[in-house]
């Protein structure tokens, strides 16, 4: 059951409503939420960096967007296929570059706070996991560019 | 400002679905996704390495391969739930407050499912299953 927060703060919240559906007990709570000014993201770097960590998703999905485009493209065998090789493109993938690191980073560095492993009734460490993590992703990247690079003519 | 909360006792299996969808498509991110970019987006257009997709034979028949159709599906999907996510809170943190409405999760969410279905239709139709 969640806990009460009351708005006005310390305060007890009122009791409960307990009602039951369908041979369920639901629960109802008020749950205060702290109203937060527009621009609180600019206030602190954490709070920026924060904000750019969510932000990374947008230029991830419209790279992802045009590789799905690039596999379109071969449809068919298609005879008017276009490689994207322009000037602009590689800009616009070294932006992408920087933004998907910084996602790769920030998320495979929070295995070790998220991930929990014991080996022989021993907590393995975090900087282990986190380490693992990277090597992982190191594995993935250089199979994957073998593939891409190999498998060109 | 408060909003009414129902709690239950019943195993949140939504809940888990869409967590689990969100976990590893940031993983599989975070794993995948640069190397792409390295060598799709920077390496092969300035024609420093040579990549599949510089050529339609090779990426033809790459495509064609079962694996490297389910990995692409793979590659689009649990990332853009991961994506729909965070990009519906981004909104959220930001004050935008149609970004919890039910509308707002069926555009995001429903977004990430169009996509997949997108991906999917798309590596089973661009060329077909060769070994």
């Amino acid at each position: 059951m969640a806990t009460e927060i009351n708005a006005s703060g310390g305060t007890p919240a009122p009791p409960h409503e307990v009602g039951r559906s369908g041979g369920d007990e639901t629960v109802t709570t008020r749950v205060y939420h702290r109203p937060m000014a527009s621009g609180w993201w600019t206030r602190r770097r954490n709070y920026f960096m924060y904000v750019v960590r969510e932000f990374t998703s947008l230029p991830l999905a419209l790279w992802l967007l045009w590789f799905l485009y690039q596999v379109q493209q071969a449809q068919h065998r298609a005879v008017n296929y276009h490689p994207t090789t322009s000037i602009a493109f590689v800009v616009f993938s070294a932006i992408v570059l920087f933004f998907a690191l910084y996602h790769s980073i920030t998320f495979l560095s929070l295995a070790g706070s998220i991930l929990r492993f014991r080996v022989i009734d021993r907590p393995v460490p975090a900087r282990l996991i986190v380490l693992a993590q990277f090597a992982l992703w190191a594995i993935a990247s250089a199979v994957i560019a073998a593939v891409l690079i190999g498998f060109a003519r | 400002m408060s909003d009414d909360v129902k709690t239950s006792d019943r195993p949140a299996l939504m809940h888990l679905f869409w967590w689990f969808m969100f976990a590893q498509g940031g993983v599989l991110a975070a794993i995948l996704i640069p190397v792409h970019v390295l060598v799709q987006g920077i390496l092969g257009p300035l024609g420093i390495v040579p990549v599949v997709d510089q050529h339609l034979d090779t990426w033809y028949s790459i495509l064609g391969n079962p694996l490297v159709k389910l990995y692409i599906v793979v590659l689009i999907a649990f990332p853009f739930f991961h994506f729909a996510h965070r990009l519906r809170y981004l909104l959220v943190d930001l004050g935008v407050k149609g970004a919890k409405s039910v509308p707002a999760q069926v555009i995001f969410y429903g977004g990430a499912v169009l996509i997949t279905l997108l991906a999917i239709v798309l590596v089973l139709t661009t060329a077909p299953l060769s070994f």
